[in-house]
């Protein structure tokens, strides 16, 4: 179980760039706001270029560097290019301005869902957005496989603490969880589930993600 | 190019060569600074390309990651972070873009690899520059020297292979367990882990 922050081998997998795209995704969000874990990845960045330094090499040659002179020469100006305005960062490519207003499918109670996995082609995962009305309760479940939370709005809390904006979760088939979103927001969540989760309580199987 | 030679009050602060030659080409489009650099890490990132399955587009890697070398020079900041780090992450997203590119077309790729896999100084809201920062590559290439060598096997194939810890552990038919306590250990002595579990 991880909480708040992702651990040193996610973030290790992450620098090295071996994660799936909303495993990256989850971590690219928190590392925005938390610079604590931003730190970590630079110096894990560093590691694999160290890394890349003490293996072989490969010789290059002359022409492959007058092919990338021609490829420089051949824009517009010899000025390297000026970065763009400021980035639209992916969450808003994804899901746009307001998270609120998103189709969202009412699932039982308080709690809503909105599969966003097809957003991802041809990744593994399910990918769903959560939203559990502010005071509302999700019943007890726990997850088989595993699932990597990360809080867009609100925050909500379950029997281990409260989680904030921007926070980090990862659960798995040992946790048993009864999430409640506190605050006056109701609580919104992006979650990467690599298998779907199992219900534990005695409400049904009609239940979704909060809950799936 | 008077600005290059202020060097801060502390010896570890001061730039590497390779950094100095990367601001060079930012600053003023020096193309001798560039050979320097292609010279250097040119082969570096061919051997990457190779070991991680690109074999066959490996010299496209190679002019791709220098192109955007070229583009993004600008936007290098020292401070932020060392030449062969900020080289390694550019090198990391367009393996990434160049993979993503062969499996999908581009009205699928709706977000790009930038905003998920960050170069380190840009988008940084921050402009605090923490000196580990500066000093963290010159600590990880000493500690690395004195890891064991079945721990440096493993950060090498999910740095240069780009496996998985899964990936790794089936391919040294070792559990996924001691591949991940392997890592630990690893980074816990390069002092990578930074008190997971008290953050």
């Amino acid at each position: 179980m991880t909480r708040h922050h992702p651990d040193s081998l996610s973030l290790m997998e992450y620098s090295a760039g071996n994660l799936s795209e909303p495993h990256a995704l989850c971590i690219r969000l928190h590392l925005d706001k938390c610079s604590h874990c931003r730190s970590r990845v630079d110096t894990l960045d560093s590691l694999g270029a160290v890394m890349m330094e003490q293996q072989p090499k490969v010789s290059v040659s002359e022409s492959m560097f007058d092919s990338i002179l021609a490829k420089i020469d051949s824009e517009p100006t010899d000025q390297p290019a000026m970065p763009p305005a400021p980035r639209i960062g992916a969450l808003q490519k994804l899901l746009g301005d307001d998270l609120n207003s998103l189709p969202w499918k009412r699932q039982l109670g308080d709690v809503s869902v909105l599969d966003i996995t097809d957003r991802f082609p041809g990744q593994k995962e399910q990918v769903v957005l959560q939203k559990l009305a502010a005071g509302g309760k999700a019943p007890a479940h726990t997850h088989r496989g595993e699932e990597t939370t990360i809080v867009l709005q609100g925050a909500f809390a379950d029997q281990k603490g409260v989680f904030n904006q921007w926070d980090f979760v990862v659960l798995t088939d040992q946790d048993e969880h009864k999430p409640v979103a506190v605050g006056c927001e109701d609580c919104i969540t992006l979650s990467v589930l690599s298998a779907p989760v199992k219900l534990t309580g005695t409400f049904t199987r009609m239940l979704n993600p909060f809950i799936r | 190019m008077t600005t290059l030679d202020q060097k801060p009050a502390s010896s570890e602060g001061r730039k590497d060569p390779w950094s100095q030659m990367l601001q060079k080409v930012g600053k003023s489009q020096d193309r001798e600074a560039y050979h320097a650099l292609f010279e250097h890490f040119g082969p570096q990132i061919k051997y990457y390309a190779m070991a991680n399955g690109l074999a066959s587009h490996a010299e496209e890697l190679v002019q791709e990651v220098f192109v955007s070398i070229w583009r993004r020079s600008c936007l290098y900041d020292w401070r932020k972070a060392a030449a062969s780090t900020w080289i390694f992450t550019i090198a990391r997203n367009q393996r990434i873009d160049m993979l993503r590119k062969m499996q999908r077309t581009s009205a699928e790729m709706q977000v790009e690899t930038e905003d998920l896999w960050q170069i380190p100084g840009e988008n940084d809201n921050e402009p605090v520059t923490s000196l580990h920062r500066l000093m963290s590559e010159r600590r990880i290439r000493e500690s690395l020297s004195h890891l064991p060598e079945e721990q440096t096997t493993v950060i090498a194939k999910v740095y240069m292979e780009n496996k998985s810890h899964q990936m790794v552990a089936d391919e040294l038919n070792i559990p996924l367990g001691t591949v991940k306590s392997r890592v630990r250990l690893a980074l816990n002595k390069l002092k990578v882990i930074l008190q997971d579990q008290n953050v």
